[in-house]
């Protein structure tokens, strides 16, 4: 029995070596996809019911406070304003602050109303430049580089063929690299691949041994610097726009293995 | 009872020791069967020594003794235990426990109306939450399958490139990324109140 067990798996392989050397299986060729990924530098904005709750909660945290030091210097400060004015003999003139809590405070609001925070919107967003992350804060951006698909070039990930003698994630590197150059960091996240797509060469360029590619995405965070393509055109892409540029079946297979943004 | 066993076997010990051997003639002077007991092991036997008594003082100050060493023993062990750090925020200021009751708020009356409208929004809530981590859960479903469809088709290409991918990546941990923010950080900022530094005191573990 239990050699039977042990036994087992080898027959398996062995049938399939078998298998493998009798059939006259069309080949692929395996590429290696690479799917560099800006994550949202800003967080999405709310939504309504989002928008609700918090409110809901801060309502709730203001009632179940104890008041603070501003608030109670702001009473003193009535009670003493009040003392003044009925001209009662016993106020201490000392203990009259000659700036007022409500004074702070007015300064405090003129100060916010000067400060001006970062925009969202940046220079990109309004020239509609897509070459750079520097765009679409909220969203995720995904990295489209020019490709040479056998006579034409197609705008999809960069992608590049496995070579003998290296690992699928090596692959991936150096596929990167040789598009973007060495100035763009990113952070692979997996020895593994993440997506799969699988497409046929055009009739006129399938040899016997090679009819098509398979190709193992590798996914990739954006860490710093730029990419390295003045002549080639880079773009940082945004879901939807992803969908209108990247041809349908491509496109379901990319996004298969990206998160969904629901706003 | 040990000590009448002992006397017995004395007494029959000259009979019983001279006719056991097989080949002797048997002339006991019992009619009843040969003994079958062995008596060698029971003559070294001797009656038990009475046990000395001890003074109760002396054990009790024997016991006090291991008892303070002990004692003394775990006060050392607590003294050196490592302190617990403290967490600041939990730690309500002394100045604000001596006005706790200048500075509480006036109770809040709510409208039934008011009650009413908080519950439903809670409820809702709680629905869009759900919704949110049944969606979250789908997507990581969804991302885990479409990885595991990759590793599939790799290994009917590949053997060997399937083993290196399903390599666990070292260089990966230590990871460590910052999430998004509420505002996008301003270029060349200069802030006006300087740098900040964290001076909260460092605690040792």
């Amino acid at each position: 029995m239990i050699f039977k067990q042990l036994i087992r798996p080898q027959i398996k392989l062995c049938l399939r070596v078998f298998r493998k050397g009798l059939s006259t299986k069309p080949q692929w060729e395996i590429i290696t996809g690479v799917c560099v990924e800006r994550l949202p530098v800003v967080t999405p904005p709310l939504n309504d019911i989002q928008k609700k709750y918090k409110e809901f909660l801060w309502t709730i945290e203001v009632e179940k406070s104890l008041k603070s030091d501003h608030e109670i210097r702001h009473e003193n400060d009535k009670i003493q304003a009040e003392l003044l004015k009925s001209d009662s003999q016993d106020v201490d003139l000392d203990a009259v602050s000659k700036i007022t809590a409500q004074d702070l405070e007015d300064a405090a609001t003129e100060e916010l109303s000067q400060f001006k925070f970062g925009s969202i919107e940046t220079e990109a967003d309004k020239k509609g430049d897509k070459t750079t992350t520097d765009r679409c804060l909220q969203r995720h951006l995904v990295l489209v580089a020019p490709v040479k698909l056998g006579t034409d070039v197609r705008t999809i990930l960069p992608q590049g063929k496995w070579q003998e003698g290296e690992t699928l994630r090596q692959t991936a590197e150096r596929v990167l690299e040789e598009h973007c150059g060495k100035d763009l960091k990113v952070q692979f996240l997996s020895n593994a691949p993440c997506g799969f797509y699988k497409y046929k060469y055009p009739q006129g360029s399938r040899t016997d041994d090679c009819i098509g590619a398979k190709v193992f995405f590798y996914y990739a965070n954006y860490q710093g610097g730029a990419v390295d393509g003045k002549e080639k055109k880079f773009n940082w892409l945004t879901r939807n726009e992803l969908k209108e540029l990247l041809p349908p079946k491509y496109n379901k297979s990319v996004q298969e293995f990206l998160i969904e943004e629901s706003w | 009872m040990l000590k009448t066993l002992w006397c017995a076997c004395h007494l029959a010990g000259n009979h019983v020791l001279s006719l056991s051997t097989p080949t002797a003639i048997n002339r006991n002077i019992f009619t009843a069967p040969t003994l079958q007991f062995k008596i060698t092991e029971q003559l070294c036997a001797e009656p038990l020594k009475k046990k000395k008594k001890m003074d109760p003082a002396i054990i009790k100050a024997r016991e006090d003794r291991r008892r303070k060493k002990l004692e003394k023993q775990i006060r050392r062990l607590e003294k050196n235990a490592r302190q617990l750090k403290p967490i600041d925020e939990l730690e309500i200021p002394l100045n604000v426990v001596d006005q706790i009751g200048k500075r509480k708020r006036p109770d809040v009356k709510l409208s039934e109306q008011e009650v009413e409208a908080r519950a439903l929004l809670q409820k809702e809530w709680s629905r869009y939450k759900r919704a949110e981590y049944m969606s979250t859960v789908a997507q990581i479903d969804r991302i885990m399958g479409a990885q595991k469809r990759a590793l599939d088709m790799l290994y009917e290409e590949s053997e060997d490139l399937y083993n290196e991918a399903v390599m666990p990546d070292l260089k990966l941990i230590p990871y460590s990324i910052k999430g998004p923010v509420a505002t996008p950080p301003i270029k060349n900022y200069d802030s006006p109140d300087g740098e900040y530094i964290d001076v909260s005191k460092k605690w040792i573990n």
